[in-house]
């Protein structure tokens, strides 16, 4: 495997090959580093969503006693932490425990390009209305090596702070060739 | 380990694997974009029952877009036809197509080396979206193996259209829990 371990991610960490800030050792896992949800939420106002049209948001800010998730929306929350790495590959997954609730953390895409650094956003989903709060644990980050040449992310969401809508509609629409 | 976008790209040039149309603007640094094919099936049943026939309608996702509706599954092909010799390729969403609440891939993200065909895309939606034909709906990354490579024999990995599995589906011949022909019996 290719996958690296907790005291293995920790020490590329202190060489600056990845970046977890901050950094609570306590979140270190076996193989994996936990990631928390930070204080603001994203959901969609529109009735029909459109990936080739700027889509409406409203912010909602999770109070300390929680918020409650509907199953009939998605909502977008950031990492609390800034993670991100020029020489690995990091991929999000939910923490088990968020999991066996019935939450989604992502709804495809776990992977994460070289070089794209910031705080995470999470694409939330919920099976069963659930209460969601402010700094829990709810995913963990695991880091892959890499074959080949690398070239960096330039993309559309470098440097994300707080949860970040999806910005589909800056792409040029594609046409399918016969 | 995972290939690069740079080793993918040299790869395909060395017959290793495959993805065409090729269009090398749709290299990431570590994954390559996909597009929807112009064509979605539902299955157009009440309940959906591996043992039964599951009849799928189908329909042309327009130039202007078809929403999508929450709580039914739609299977769509990529347009490109994807796959490696010796190497796993994964499937997976645009994170900004999951920003949207779209599912594509949501369970069966890993396909077969050896496999080369247009896939069949398992897409979800939780709010009504509308999705268009030809667009970048997701990205496929390659997986380096560890030991002997054998010859694919898998059904699924030679077709080109979105599909279902034929009756009974998920069950095999000698299920120890209960034969289809019992089981159709009750």
């Amino acid at each position: 495997m290719s996958i690296l371990t907790g005291p293995e991610i920790a020490a590329r960490r202190s060489r600056g090959d990845l970046t977890i800030e901050p950094f609570v050792p306590e979140h270190l896992s076996t193989n994996s580093y936990d990631l928390t949800l930070g204080p603001e939420l994203l959901a969609y106002t529109g009735e029909v969503l459109d990936p080739y049209r700027d889509n409406p948001v409203e912010t909602l800010v999770l109070p300390e006693e929680g918020l409650e998730l509907s199953p009939d929306r998605v909502y977008l929350g950031a990492s609390v932490e800034r993670i991100g790495s020029d020489l690995l590959t990091p991929i999000v997954k939910a923490r088990s425990g968020t999991a066996r609730l019935g939450l989604y953390v992502h709804m495809t895409a776990d992977l994460i390009d070289i070089g794209s650094f910031g705080q995470t956003t999470f694409q939330l989903h919920t099976v069963q209305r659930l209460r969601v709060y402010p700094g829990m644990v709810l995913a963990q980050v695991t880091w892959w090596l890499p074959v080949g040449a690398i070239t960096l992310y330039e993309g559309k969401y470098q440097g994300s702070v707080g949860p970040q809508p999806s910005q589909s509609w800056r792409d040029t629409p594609a046409v399918v060739s016969a | 380990m995972i290939l690069t976008g740079p080793e993918i790209e040299r790869r395909r040039q060395l017959g290793e694997l495959r993805l065409e149309p090729f269009v090398p603007d749709f290299v990431n640094p570590c994954s390559y974009n996909y597009r929807l094919g112009p064509v979605l099936r539902t299955l157009d049943v009440g309940v959906v029952d591996p043992r039964a026939e599951l009849p799928l309608v189908e329909m042309e996702i327009p130039p202007h877009g078809l929403v999508l509706e929450p709580r039914r599954v739609y299977l769509g092909t990529t347009v490109e036809q994807i796959g490696g010799s010796d190497t796993v390729p994964c499937l997976i969403g645009r994170s900004s197509l999951g920003r949207l609440g779209v599912f594509v891939q949501f369970a069966a993200d890993m396909g077969n080396t050896g496999a080369c065909h247009r896939w069949t895309l398992e897409i979800e939606v939780v709010q009504p979206v509308r999705l268009y034909p030809g667009m970048v709906i997701g990205q496929v990354s390659f997986w380096t193996t560890v030991g002997e490579v054998s010859t694919y024999q898998g059904r699924f990995g030679r077709i080109d259209e979105a599909t279902t599995p034929p009756p009974p589906h998920l069950l095999p011949p000698n299920c120890p829990f209960a034969s289809p022909l019992s089981a159709s019996s009750l």
